[in-house]
């Protein structure tokens, strides 16, 4: 395709991680001559990577955090499970790019700083939505109906498990579509004993592998898994899959695409006169220069919230409330999945097993209440799964024990008889207009580009389902036959809003544009050439992990935009 | 197996991290590949004198002793300690931490008429011993409470075990030589046979 010569490029994406690689791969590949903006630092794959497979005594401080920085630059990112001396370096710094929350209501907004975005950190579970998931608005009521099926996004699916590299088990359930699978990661062998336990104990309950976009079988320049186990402090060798170690790449061979780091997007233009993007403005955040670019078509890939705030941030007078925001949704609706409650339970059994290699995932109960019908005995709608982990523990875990000497060395060397397993339950959360974001009438950030603030509440049914999954986590536990057990979390409080770093929603889409901001091939209802495919599009939850949903819809999304290109209509 | 194994090994899986006040010395982002790097612990650590370092050495080498294999002292536990008060404590820590060494300084003269590191290895330990028991209300000694912020106004005597035991099985030494250390293990099994004596796995990431 050539590009005309009012645009300096074809398509422009904003964001460099799990969509916007996928944007960038698929357009360049059709030929579009494509412009990538990050707002983060530069890294490259492989070198970038400073911490990966640094030993303890190579850190500063051992692995110990450092914790006057990370109180200064950090005091949002270090709460999450996936932050570590060894990866900093990839994490958004909360002092340089603060946010706002309402007094009494905590929003954490855990954010890369770095291309490659959280793709380099994200927990790597690749899960289908169901035909159930994509009908559940239109069953119950709640938010407003998808506007498309299942069987509209199976193929897309298919292209982006195939590129990625899913492993996992068929297990042929309804409620959790098996995809195009490498083969699973082995088990422990205390796995294996709850598994037939339950089968007949509570026939209910399957127990899978997580499925997991880290290979077990090498990819055109990637090698399947050396199980050195933590995955986000960067994987060299690309088995894990992130947009710098898969997409970018694609995106790159084909010459067609650039790539500018420290590139804070400020606004998108509106032209009224022909109704579309006219051009995007944009913020070098080393030396604070602007200048914008044109192109034909934009993708917003920058995040739920980064992408909302950008439109929101992006009125005119055709759209005073935020571009494309005819409908007054822009913002509303915002989800995340919750989590923090769930069962741990002790076994006693393989106490002569242990394992070799660290397995960077674990396995799957996939959502088996309010399947296919409202079960008799819940008192919320929709469901949850548990996300599992085994732990045989180690020194780190008897660090406060008592004594000295050879004996406490003995101690802390040895291997525990005992197994733990945990059963992290993900449950869905519904579509509410109260949970918003919007932007802050006070608080700016160094660029003067308004800051975003969040307003977010768990409702009753999230505190239901919550209760629920504690009192099943143990049932499963017991039927397991674990020596001990123990409910984990406070149903009442849940996680806070924005740990499950799975907010979405804010610009969902639909087929009425009176409700929605989107059409179903996540473009603008008002604005053509505008198309948004991060998290943002969602018109609801699931309980599954969606970043596999958010690449599939890219996917297709890039499909429409460029068959809209050659018919004339873009 | 009881049940406060059972606290100790599920609180490992419960993430919760306690906010500390800040410290000092602000280090800046890390520009190195950390994998070739020097070690931490080769760094100069210049906070003791030398009759207190001698004091440390011997309280590390009490707790973490060489046995068939390395102890403390073989791993360098002495630097990483001396280094973590001087860089890593806060002031808090620090002045317990101080106060702790002096008392040890005057006290064990004056009781047997010669310094810690010169007692016998079983009367270092008892000297340990009565310090743990004076300490045992705190809540570092609470079970399963491994998974956490530094306790800054734990006792000096949890100062000490938490530094060398922690010093010690993130060291070379004690990665290599007492646990079992295997970067690229290229494959999985979970059904892998435990033989008497194995020990664990060093980890490669921390809690924090």
């Amino acid at each position: 395709m050539k590009t005309e010569h009012k645009y300096d490029f074809d398509a422009i994406v904003v964001g460099s991680g799990i969509t916007g690689g996928w944007a960038a791969k698929e357009l360049t590949e059709k030929g579009l001559k494509v412009l990538v903006l990050e707002r983060g630092k530069d890294l490259q794959h492989g070198s970038g990577y400073l911490g990966e497979h640094a030993p303890g005594y190579k850190q500063p401080f051992h692995g110990k955090p450092d914790r006057a920085l990370e109180e200064r630059d950090y005091p949002v990112q270090r709460k999450v499970y996936a932050f570590s001396t060894a990866n900093r370096h990839f994490w958004n710094n909360d002092r340089e790019n603060p946010y706002a929350t309402e007094e009494g209501k905590p929003f954490d907004w855990f954010r890369s700083g770095v291309v490659g975005g959280r793709s380099l950190l994200w927990g790597r579970q690749t899960y289908r939505f169901s035909p159930e998931d994509f009908k559940a608005n239109a069953t119950d009521g709640h938010g407003i109906p998808w506007p498309v099926g299942y069987d509209d996004v199976a193929p897309w699916y298919s292209r982006v498990e195939k590129f990625i590299g899913v492993n996992g088990r068929k297990e042929g359930l309804a409620q959790l579509p098996d995809g195009e699978f490498q083969k699973p990661m082995p088990w422990f062998a205390i796995e294996k004993t709850i598994q037939q336990r339950l089968r007949k104990s509570a026939p209910d309950i399957t127990l899978t592998n997580a499925r997991t976009a880290i290979l077990t079988e090498d990819l055109p320049g990637r090698a399947a898994c050396h199980y050195c186990g933590p995955c986000e402090n960067g994987c060299s060798t690309g088995s894990y899959f992130s947009s710098q170690s898969s997409t970018l790449p694609a995106a790159r061979a084909t010459g067609k695409m650039t790539l500018k780091p420290d590139s804070v997007v400020e606004r998108l233009q509106y032209d009224e006169g022909t109704g579309r993007i006219s051009a995007i403005h944009v913020i070098d955040a080393q030396t604070n220069a602007r200048r914008a670019y044109r192109a034909r078509v934009y993708f917003l890939c920058a995040s739920t919230v980064g992408s909302t705030q950008l439109l929101l941030n992006s009125s005119s007078a055709a759209f005073p409330n935020g571009l494309a925001n005819r409908s007054g949704v822009l913002g509303r609706y915002l989800m995340d999945h919750f989590l923090g409650v769930g069962a741990v339970g002790m076994f006693s059994e393989h106490s002569d097993s242990y394992f070799y290699g660290n397995r960077p995932t674990g396995l799957y109960v996939p959502r088996f209440r309010n399947v296919g019908k409202q079960d008799d005995d819940t008192d919320f709608i929709r469901g949850y799964g548990f996300q599992t982990m085994i732990n045989s523990s180690n020194w780190m875990g008897q660090l406060n024990a008592k004594g000295f000497g050879g004996a406490l060395k003995s101690q802390l060397s040895a291997i525990p008889p005992t197994w733990t397993f945990y059963m992290g339950g993900f449950g869905e959360c519904l579509p509410r207009k109260r949970n918003h974001l919007y932007l802050s009438k006070s608080k700016k950030d160094r660029f003067g580009i308004p800051q975003v603030a969040f307003d977010f509440e768990w409702s009753d049914n999230e505190r239901a389902m919550g209760k629920d999954i504690q009192q099943e986590g143990l049932r499963i536990l017991e039927a397991a036959g674990a020596a001990f057990t123990m409910p984990i979390g406070d149903a009442q409080t849940l996680s806070v809003p924005g740990a499950g770093i799975h907010e979405m929603g804010t610009a969902r889409m639909g087929d009425d544009p009176g409700e929605s901001v989107l059409n179903r091939y996540n473009q603008a209802h008002d604005v053509p050439n505008l198309f948004v495919t991060d998290g943002s599009f969602m018109t609801s939850a699931s309980c599954v992990n969606p970043s596999l949903t958010y690449m599939a819809f890219t996917a297709r999304a890039c499909d429409y935009a460029v068959q809209q290109i050659g018919e004339g209509v873009i | 197996m009881n049940r406060r194994e059972f606290l100790e090994c599920a609180a490992l899986l419960v993430s919760g991290t306690v906010i500390q006040a800040p410290a000092f010395a602000l280090n800046e982002e890390q520009q190195q590949y950390l994998a070739t790097a020097d070690d931490y612990a080769s760094r100069p650590a210049n906070l003791l004198n030398e009759a207190q370092r001698r004091i440390v050495a011997a309280v590390a080498e009490a707790i973490i002793p060489r046995t068939d294999t390395p102890g403390a002292i073989d791993a360098g536990v002495p630097d990483f300690i001396e280094l973590m008060v001087a860089d890593w404590f806060n002031e808090q820590e620090r002045a317990i931490f101080m106060a702790g060494l002096e008392d040890l300084s005057a006290r064990i003269p004056a009781e047997f008429g010669k310094p810690y590191d010169e007692l016998d290895s079983a009367g270092q330990v008892a000297v340990l011993e009565r310090m743990e028991a004076a300490a045992e209300d705190s809540p570092w000694y609470q079970p399963g409470n491994v998974r956490r912020a530094f306790i800054s106004d734990a006792p000096f005597i949890c100062q000490l075990k938490e530094l060398t035991i922690w010093g010690f099985f993130t060291s070379e030494t004690g990665m290599k030589q007492v646990l079992r250390y295997n970067p690229m293990p290229m494959k999985f099994n979970g059904e892998y046979a435990r033989a008497p004596g194995d020990t664990t796995w060093a980890p490669f990431s921390f809690y924090r």
